[in-house]
């Protein structure tokens, strides 16, 4: 770092012209040669002080926290991410493989209890040709016969037995 | 590219006393002008604030009298008014005293008929023979912007010492 400015030494001539021509308007006169300052004793202590006082603020300061500091802290968190992550991979893995054997379950319910009905309404229409049969058979071999007359019998009363006393008269 | 405050900052021992030496009371000047309570203090602590930096500046003077416009500023905080300019915070105790030192009184009322916005550039400009580049460091604003202020300063100076001049007047 130099305390001479390039800015400065290098100024373009219409700035150090507009700067004359406005010490002028001022009336400000001619610029004073730049003379070299020769530093007190005072100036020179105060100096150094500073420049201590800004040694040890520079050593004293936080120092910010470097990108390799930053990483490090971050690793912790990015490696739970990571784990998060993966974890919720394969649940979604796990779901979706679960999703299809459902599916799978449900189109094999599906099938068995389509054939399940188609097997039931088999043997139902099976049966009720059997019936069929067996009606027409029982018509064609029985003859005709009348209907039984059935009289209905009532139980035998039962006898009154003698060996017991009537102990009240009738009025 | 950065550089350590255990380094010798500024080259040698004997320049940054040189620089030291002829900054210091310029640095408190432009602090007092600001109305700053301790301009001493605030001038060193720009020179701190500058050693203790690890990355070099490109301006280190218009570095200084930007920090030691800031903390001029910041001490005013409590005004609530940090769009201040120059002459705007001058104060008859303290500012005036800085002028004293540098102008006499004519040129401080020529000075002082200017707008406080062009009267900041050209200060820094004309009286402490500060380049371009480095004026729009130190007022954070672009240098077509301090040129036009200048210009413009310069026109209203020129019109404070011919009033008529450029008016054309029918008889």
């Amino acid at each position: 770092m130099s305390w001479s400015d390039p800015a400065r030494r290098f100024e373009p001539a219409e700035d150090v012209q507009l700067r004359a021509e406005l010490r002028d308007l001022l009336g400000l006169g001619a610029p004073v040669a730049v003379q070299t300052v020769e530093p007190t004793p005072e100036l020179k202590a105060l100096a150094d002080d500073l420049r201590r006082e800004a040694l040890r603020r520079s050593r004293t300061q936080r120092q910010r926290p470097s990108w390799g500091l930053l990483a490090a802290a971050a690793l912790p968190l990015l490696a739970a991410l990571a784990g998060l992550g993966n974890w919720g991979i394969q649940q979604k893995h796990r779901a979706d493989e679960l999703t299809v054997q459902a599916q799978r379950q449900e189109q094999e319910l599906t099938r068995l209890a389509a054939s399940h009905a188609t097997e039931v309404a088999r043997e139902r229409q099976a049966k009720e040709e059997v019936q069929q049969k067996l009606q027409l058979a029982s018509r064609k071999s029985s003859p005709k016969t009348e209907p039984y007359l059935v009289i209905p019998v009532e139980k035998p009363l039962k006898g009154v037995s003698d060996d017991y006393q009537r102990v009240k008269q009738k009025p | 590219m950065t550089q350590s405050p255990q380094e010798i900052p500024f080259g040698t021992q004997e320049a940054f006393h040189a620089a030291f030496a002829e900054l210091y009371p310029r640095l408190v000047s432009y602090a007092r002008r600001y109305g700053a309570n301790f301009p001493e203090d605030i001038a060193q602590e720009a020179f701190v604030i500058l050693m203790q930096r690890e990355v070099p500046v490109e301006h280190p003077t218009a570095f200084l009298y930007g920090t030691v416009r800031t903390l001029s500023l910041t001490e005013r905080r409590p005004m609530k008014n940090q769009n201040i300019s120059l002459e705007a915070v001058a104060e008859p105790g303290q500012a005036a005293y800085a002028e004293d030192m540098v102008l006499n009184q004519e040129v401080r009322e020529r000075m002082r008929l200017l707008s406080p916005t062009f009267r900041e550039a050209l200060w820094l400009f004309v009286v402490e023979g500060l380049s371009i580049r480095e004026i729009s460091e130190i007022l954070a604003i672009p240098e077509a912007t301090v040129k036009t202020r200048i210009h413009r300063a310069k026109a209203q100076l020129k019109e404070q010492l011919n009033p008529a001049g450029g008016v054309h007047v029918l008889v």
